[in-house]
């Protein structure tokens, strides 16, 4: 009987998790409709992402200490969160950069994205709405990435 | 120091609450950002004799334990003005041989950004020569408790004043950076036999790298003239200048070795980064050259890290040798009354010369988001009349090996 419980929520929890994707949003208005994989990377590691126009994106974090973050970033550097974090503190403290401002869940980033042109974030794709445009996506499970 | 003790207390337990992991200092406005890194740090190393020193600003250890060697903590404001207008000033507290305001305040430059891929500054900013010069007190932005003591000691330089330009872009293979600056240096340190003061001007050069996700190249060169300098072997130095060529031939070039003043020293070096499947390795050699026999100099390391879950294993192999070894020629000395100047000016010679390798091993755990603690031992062996990044208390005439070990909290906000 135990068996068959453990079973049944396996099988309840697995579409959600297994195939559960992050994905990149942007606002509309910013007329970005998709982002390649080197783009991502360079706004969400302070880099210049050359996008057209010299458009300045201002990226948006979720909590340092949350899954989805991890999540995230192995998505699209490979690295752990520990890795990512020392990454950030050299760039803060050598004046390159300041890392993405911090917001508490995935409600808030798509509250940001929603009010401001220039936001970009990242969010579970359950919570995804049509008042923000999908820029690019990451399998959480399998770590692949499909660009849209 | 107990107030120093109080600093770290106070942060690390801002760091570590709960609820802090978001804005550790959210003022209420875009504009200020402030953030801090600290080190609170446990070392032990060298013995009665032979001092060992991780950077010349702090005292040297012989054979003591110390919480003031690798502990530090610094403060960054960082302020918007105007749309590509920028302000920054970093404090950094820590062990020095002079606590001044001068040397408290590391950074206070200004940046403007003329196009999204170019920045200017000017101001007092972080000396950049290697790829840790900028961020060498900030602990948790590397992996070990210390820079490669062989590597980053000799560079006792912390920030110039002047100006930079850096400009970067992505290119096919990876994001390119190029770095052009100029300016004047200094530093204020311990040599152990006493304060040794260092002003170099003009101090020109260039670094460019290029990275992409998972390794870095990078080279740098830099020159400089040393403009001033106040060491306790000056009257030694300054006594062989008097020295007349008919009784000591070889006595000119000596001081104009061991002089350090109006000597143009060259900075050249390369770097190499990778960060792939859990292994972290880094590499960085250098030539140092110059007339200067206290600086002219080849040195490199190979590090070695391996991440288990919050745990990094790492390994360092790290070498420092002098490029050259001038020696006092009795032939050369026509007057008895110039043997004891000789023997001096041999000892010193001894003295600043370099030969010595080290092997480290340690860990680094990031048990939290903003913290990680690190311990490490390092084997260092040092050769015959090649203690120059030691303090003598003796002379070195046989090899001789020094152990030290640290651990360290580090924490960022």
């Amino acid at each position: 009987m135990r068996l068959l419980i453990i079973l049944t929520a396996f099988i309840i929890y697995l579409p959600h998790y297994a195939f559960a994707e992050i994905v990149v949003i942007v606002n509309p208005r910013s007329n970005i409709t998709a982002l390649t994989h080197h783009q991502i990377i360079d706004i969400y590691m302070g880099r210049n992402p050359g996008l057209t126009n010299d458009q300045k994106l201002q990226p948006y974090d979720q909590a340092i200490d949350s899954l989805i973050r991890s999540d995230f970033y192995y998505g699209i550097t490979g690295k752990p969160a520990s890795a990512i974090n020392a990454y950030w503190a050299r760039l803060l403290f050598t004046g390159r950069a300041s890392p993405p401002k911090s917001v508490a869940n995935d409600s808030a980033i798509l509250e940001i994205v929603e009010k401001n042109p220039l936001a970009i974030g990242y969010l579970d794709k359950r919570y995804l709405n049509d008042h923000v445009t999908v820029v690019y996506s990451i399998k959480r499970q399998g770590r692949e990435n499909t660009e849209h | 120091m107990f107030r120093l003790l109080s600093i770290f207390l106070v942060f690390l337990l801002i760091v570590l609450s709960p609820g802090q992991h978001v804005q550790a200092f959210d003022l209420g406005t875009e504009r200020l950002r402030v953030s801090g890194f600290g080190t609170l740090g446990l070392t032990w190393g060298g013995n009665k004799n032979y001092g060992i020193q991780k950077e010349y600003i702090h005292d040297f250890q012989y054979g003591n334990v110390s919480v003031l060697t690798d502990s530090v903590f610094g403060l960054q404001l960082d302020f918007n003005i105007a749309k590509r207008l920028d302000a920054t000033i970093q404090a950094v507290a820590e062990d020095r041989i002079r606590q001044d305001f001068n040397n408290i305040v590391d950074w206070a430059y200004l940046s403007y950004r003329p196009t999204s891929n170019s920045v200017i500054r000017a101001g007092r900013m972080g000396i950049d020569l290697f790829m840790l010069s900028e961020y060498r007190n900030v602990g948790y932005a590397y992996l070990w408790t210390h820079p490669v003591i062989e590597f980053y000691k000799p560079i006792s330089l912390s920030h110039y004043e002047g100006f930079d330009f850096r400009y970067s872009r992505r290119i096919k293979p990876g994001y390119f950076e190029f770095k052009a600056f100029g300016g004047q240096t200094g530093s204020d340190i311990n040599v152990g036999s006493g304060e040794f003061n260092l002003r170099m001007r003009p101090f020109v050069g260039f670094n460019t790298s290029l990275e992409d996700n998972d390794w870095k190249i990078r080279l740098t060169y830099s020159t400089t003239d040393t403009a001033f300098i106040k060491a306790p072997a000056d009257p030694l130095v300054n006594a062989l200048n008097q020295v007349p060529q008919a009784l000591w031939p070889q006595a000119a070039e000596l001081h104009d070795r061991l002089k350090g003043v109006n000597t143009q020293t060259h900075y050249f070096s390369a770097g190499f980064s990778y960060d792939k499947h859990n292994w972290v390795v880094q590499s960085e050699f250098s030539l140092i050259a110059s007339r200067w026999v206290s600086v002219d100099m080849t040195n490199g390391y190979l590090s070695f890290g391996r991440r288990i879950g919050p745990v990094t294993l790492y390994t360092v192999g790290s070498y420092a040798r002098s490029s050259s070894r001038p020696r006092v020629d009795q032939n050369q000395i026509l007057s008895a009354d110039l043997q004891e100047l000789a023997l001096a000016t041999q000892n010193l010679l001894n003295a600043v010369h370099i030969d010595q390798n080290t092997v480290s091993v340690g860990l680094r755990w990031d048990f939290h988001p903003r913290t990680a603690l690190k311990i490490q031992w390092d084997h260092t062996w040092t050769r015959k009349h090649g203690g120059g990044l030691l303090d003598l208390k003796k002379p070195l005439d046989h090899d001789i090996t020094l152990n030290m070990f640290s651990a360290n909290l580090n924490f960022v906000f």
